[in-house]
């Protein structure tokens, strides 16, 4: 192409020689229109191409070796387990309103086992708004003042050390335990884990410690976790737990009758450690289940978007369908499983794939169309949740300290009677002890396979030099475009002048027009300024909404809007009032906003790429086509042409579709259904996120909404 | 060398007047001596580290044993292992290692010498072992005090490459280094015959550089190949033995030491299709015929040896030391009669297709008692001779006081 341009422009005005990168720049911005549509299309068509060039999953690290190991995991050590399920879920065991009894039962089984026991006592934080914590690491000062005695969780924990290693690091296994209204699956998973636990005080090859954390999740799983990850890993050296737990004489109680029990057993009052963590893995059971075939159900995603290294899932992966039998799902978005045009969609890509072979038999891309559509719906899910930012379980809390973890769900097939209680207990157990040998086998971190990845099944996935492509074609176009709308803005400026004023009178002012004119884009950047400026004022302001006591969460939503447009006009008027009437002068001024829009955009976009792909790759598909096709609709309709009318439609479409509560009740409703949406839905949405610290929720407030405020203005420019 | 030559040729002046008659027989028979096969060592090298590369310990421990064996002493081999395989953590079995998932037998057992252990196995020691360029402080144990009569196994294992062998996970012995090595070796006489035996991937490419005369060289893959491990024990949870290993030491546990099994056999019994790699091996640098090569001339301790009628005569304490290796492997003195029948005809074929090999005066034994000993042990034979000629010369004397007067 260049080469072409290259010819053209020579004979147009032979020029002394200019570099090949500059003439290309120049082509390209010269044809922004046509690159763009060519990028925003192969970008949109390669996201939609990633379930066929996933690759297959491989194990990546050397040391890992899952399954080279048989099984030690015994009968003996199921019926172990059979038997804590049993005393849980005995009645005896539920007789205490705290479900004291039950850590009790569970610490003594610990303690027979020969494990160090300990207890840990916290205070469940809830979530808010902290406006400054975004991407801050958790840190243990946060010490509320209205401890209630009422009000605290006890984690149950117990390590195995390995008897000939150097104790420098461990292997945490989580089972999440409610003790007051337990379900026959957290019993059944504490059973699991207590068969894995007894095996593992037997065997001589552990080169890590085991913690078993039973995690008390009558506050939320993660709480729990969270909290006994915060203790673990930045102890507190004040004497703040010594007053609370005389101020409890429960708690007191607790920990005296173990000590008086058991003399001279492991059992500590103080907070136990290992070494530093390797993985962590955490283990549920599903109550009821609708499966046919037992099943393992991997979450995998922790806070923006960050994902465990995909050996640790490829380990669990494959040890669970090659040696354990079990079938393993990742989330999938089960409504776009049924939807038609992905399914032709996939058929397309088939044919295609199978004429490509025909013209050439190394070419081998193509999968079948069902698989397609079961890629496309696991990977929707995949971007989904990462661009929310918000874990999908106990796991994400270990991510917080880089600590690769996963949850396993395991939803057994049958009713879970006698025989089948066994068999899951079997299977599951030896599931999680190939895990953890495979992981102890591990001599350094996990650090040989991707961290970047889209998952399209359990063992395919899109690593991020695949993704990154189809973002890269989608973003490419808008710096392109800006630089051509602020050259078009400038030179038909100049042109019009040239037509309106002498000749002599150009080359009088001339320096002085040109500089005044080479910084007219100064005042569009201000009103961008002003508008991002605007947009962190929103983002702050349900910190100030959320103090406001007893409000539901639509009066909140309504009085954040009203706030914002207040804000909005409030600064209008005081910073932008003396850009009013300099715009008022200027021709073309919408094209200099619009140009410097877009910019910030790019730059928005770019930013957000390397926070949280995910969220930026959804970003970018609603905010491109929105930010390239802005024109003020008074031209379209001046202009009265089909090409013009489209394109105000297309305007006005996207103009509502790219408001965020509006994308976000469309995302829903395509979700859940219209039926039961909620103006208060949104607002929900925007507290998890911030309480989740996701930075999705500064993404929207600080780019897409003054993006979407600037498109608008746009629109309904006077020009 | 000169520190050698100057000794030498004094010790010659020395002795000229006393042996006037029977230095030419003396002088004839040195080449013989210098070419003789009189000990052999073993440098036995697991170059990687971690656990997961449990098995390259296995191969180098389980060589270790079958040289052990057939006969070559803890003293004459060098054993280095780069990884405690059998004290790690994550090893089922403590202290102990297994080539086989039967665990029938320990390779970790009561008797097992290392001599450089853990991150002391680097290219720079393993180099230093073969040149014999060490630091004045390490013990003898450490080095490799071969001669020009020595037969040297070098076995080597680990992760290898296109001409470049791994070592700990941080640097490469490449093909040049080697063949670098084995030069200075054969320039130090060092060595008499050398057999290099490799099991990694791309094995053949380690030896692309050689150059040095008596050299052989076996590889377990051909370039472009993986060396494959045969079998995992899914008790220990590791590959326990590489391939070409296996079938090395299945053929030798089917030897014992006084099998007279050649190397071409031992060549010709790899299989491609069970190491599913090519087996290679390299012997254009090498003289003698495999077929007439006993693996016990690398694998074992057994060589060569002189009848002599006179044994039990004068000089009865020097032959038994002559004798004392064999002495001490075997029980059996039929054995040790049959071998030396055989062995003494070997030696002589030895001597009419290689005379390039063997060194000339200059490079006989280094030490001159030896070649003293040596001397005076061919010198038995013409006891006879000696009289004579002690009697030829009573006319000299006689002439010589003649002529004086």
């Amino acid at each position: 192409m260049a080469e072409t341009k290259e010819k053209s422009l020579s004979d147009e005005k032979p020029k002394p020689r200019v570099r090949p990168i500059v003439r290309l720049g120049i082509f390209l911005i010269s044809h922004s229109f046509h690159v763009s549509v060519v990028c925003c299309t192969a970008g949109v068509l390669a996201l939609f191409l990633l379930p066929v060039l996933a690759k297959n999953t491989y194990i990546s690290e050397n040391a890992l070796m899952p399954g080279s190991a048989s099984p030690m995991l015994s009968n003996q050590h199921v019926s172990d387990g059979n038997r804590l399920v049993k005393d849980l879920t005995n009645p005896n065991s539920k007789s205490s309103e705290t479900g004291i009894e039950s850590h009790k039962i569970i610490a003594q089984y610990m303690l027979d086992l020969g494990a160090e026991v300990s207890f840990h006592k916290f205070h469940p934080q809830m979530n808010q708004f902290h406006p400054l914590h975004f991407f801050s690491s958790p840190d243990s000062g946060k010490i509320q003042e209205n401890y209630s005695c009422s009000s605290y969780g006890i984690n149950t924990v117990g390590i195995i050390r390995a008897p000939r290693g150097d104790g420098k690091e461990a292997i945490v296994l989580v089972t999440p335990y409610n003790a007051l209204k337990s379900g026959f699956g957290e019993a059944l998973s504490l059973g699991i884990a207590y068969s894995v636990f007894s095996l593992l005080t037997q065997v001589t090859w552990l080169a890590k410690d085991i913690i078993w954390l039973v995690a008390d999740s009558q506050y939320g799983e993660y709480a729990a976790v969270a909290a006994w990850l915060r203790e673990y890993q930045t102890p507190k050296f004040s004497s703040l737990s010594a007053p609370n737990a005389e101020m409890c004489p429960d708690v007191n109680n607790l920990f005296e009758l173990k000590g008086h029990s058991i003399s001279g057993s492991k059992f500590s009052n103080s907070f136990r450690r290992a070494g530093t963590m390797a993985a962590a893995l955490v283990l549920k059971v599903r109550d009821q289940n609708e499966q046919f075939e037992d099943t393992i159900s991997i979450y995998a995603e922790a806070s923006n978007g960050q994902m465990p290294n995909l050996d640790l899932i490829n380990v669990v992966n494959y040890l669970a369908v090659h040696r354990q039998g079990l079938r393993v799902n990742v989330e999938k978005l089960w409504s776009l499983l049924n939807s038609s045009w992905l399914k032709s969609l996939g058929e397309i890509f088939e044919s295609l794939a199978k004429v490509a072979k025909s013209l050439y038999p190394k070419w081998k891309f193509g999968i079948p169309a069902t698989e397609y559509v079961e890629g496309t719906a696991t990977l929707a899910s995949s971007l989904y949740y990462q661009a929310l930012g918000v874990p999908t379980g106990p796991h994400g809390a270990f991510r917080d300290y880089q600590v690769d973890a996963i949850t396993l769900e395991i939803s057994p097939k049958f009713s879970l009677d006698k025989v089948w209680r066994n068999d899951i207990l079997l299977r599951g157990g030896r599931l999680i002890e190939g895990v953890i040998r495979s992981v102890n086998n591990l001599l350094e971190k996990f650090h040989q396979s991707f961290f970047l990845y889209l998952l399209t099944s359990p063992s395919k996935f899109v690593s991020v030099g695949v993704y990154m492509i189809a973002f890269a074609l989608l973003i490419a176009p808008l710096p392109m475009v800006a630089a051509s709308l602020y050259v078009d803005a400038n030179s038909s400026s100049k042109r019009s002048k040239g037509d309106s004023s002498t000749p002599s009178a150009i080359t009088d002012t001339d320096e002085h027009s040109i500089a005044i004119r080479s910084w007219r884009w100064l005042n569009s950047a201000k009103l961008v300024f002003i508008v991002h400026l605007w947009g962190a004022i929103v983002s702050l302001l349900p910190y100030f909404i959320s103090q406001i006591p007893d409000c539901s969460p639509t009066t909140s939503f309504m009085i954040w809007v009203l706030l914002s447009i207040l804000s909005l006009l409030t600064l209008n008027s005081v910073l932008a009032s003396p850009l009013a009437c300099a715009k008022a002068t200027q021709e073309k001024e919408w094209a200099l906003v619009k140009s410097v829009t877009i910019s910030s955009v790019f730059i928005g976009l770019g930013l957000m790429s390397v926070i949280n792909f995910a969220t930026a790759e959804i970003g970018a598909l609603l905010m491109v086509p929105m930010c390239l096709l802005a024109q003020p609709l008074k031209l379209d309709v001046r202009a009265g042409t089909l090409r013009s009318f489209c394109r105000m439609i297309c305007n006005l479409v996207l103009g509502h579709i790219a408001f965020p509560p509006a994308a976000f009740f469309l995302l829903k409703g395509m979700l859940d259904g219209f039926g039961n949406a909620n103006v208060g839905d949104f607002w929900m949405w925007v507290e998890s996120l911030w309480a989740w610290n996701s930075a999705t929720y500064l993404f929207i407030g600080m780019v897409q909404l003054p993006c979407w405020v600037l498109c608008i203005s746009i629109l309904f420019h006077t020009c | 060398m000169e520190t050698f030559i100057n000794p030498k040729s004094l010790f010659h002046l020395l002795l000229l007047p006393c042996l006037l008659l029977y230095s030419s027989i003396a002088y004839n028979s040195s080449p013989v001596e210098a070419a003789m096969h009189t000990n052999n060592w073993a440098v036995l090298v697991c170059t990687s580290r971690f656990w997961f590369n449990y098995r390259h310990m296995a191969n180098t421990l389980s060589l270790y044993r079958t040289v052990k064996r057939l006969g070559i002493p803890d003293e004459r081999i060098i054993l280095m292992l780069a990884d405690d395989m059998a004290c790690n953590t994550r090893n089922k079995y403590p202290a102990q290692v297994f080539n086989n998932e039967n665990h029938r037998l320990n390779l970790y057992g009561d008797n097992v010498e290392v001599d450089y252990r853990g991150y002391e196995v680097t290219v720079e020691n393993f180099l230093r072992v073969l040149t014999g360029r060490h630091e004045t402080a390490v013990p003898r144990s450490k080095r490799l005090l071969s001669d020009e009569g020595s037969h040297i196994l070098l076995y080597m294992t680990g992760h290898g490459g296109d001409e470049f062998l791994k070592f700990q996970d941080s640097e490469e012995l490449q093909s040049h280094d080697l063949a670098d090595a084995v030069k200075q070796m054969k320039e130090k006489h060092r060595f008499k015959e050398l057999l290099i035996m490799v099991d990694t991937c791309q094995a053949a490419t380690l030896f692309n550089q050689l150059q040095s005369p008596g050299v052989l060289a076996i590889g377990s893959s051909m370039k472009g190949e993986n060396s494959y491990s045969h079998h995992l024990d899914s008790d220990v949870g590791v590959s326990v033995v590489d391939r070409f290993t296996y079938y090395t030491l299945a053929f030798f546990e089917r030897l014992n030491i006084y099998d007279n099994a050649s190397l071409s056999s031992l060549f010709s019994s790899y299989n491609p299709s069970l190491l599913m790699s090519t087996a290679y091996y390299r012997k254009d640098l090498y003289k003698r015929r495999l077929e007439e090569v006993p693996v016990t001339n690398f694998f074992g301790s057994v060589m060569e040896t002189i009848h002599t009628d006179a044994a039990y005569k004068a000089l009865s304490r020097r032959n038994s030391g002559r004798f004392e290796d064999e002495m001490s492997l075997d029980q059996s003195v039929h054995h040790i009669e049959r071998r030396m029948l055989i062995k003494v005809n070997d030696g002589y074929e030895i001597h009419d297709i290689n005379p390039e090999l063997l060194q000339g005066e200059e490079g006989a034994s280094k030490c001159p008692w030896s070649t003293f000993r040596n001397k005076f042990q061919k010198a038995e034979n013409v006891d006879s001779l000696v009289n004579y000629g002690l009697v030829a010369m009573i006319p000299l004397l006689v002439i010589s006081t003649w002529l004086v007067q």
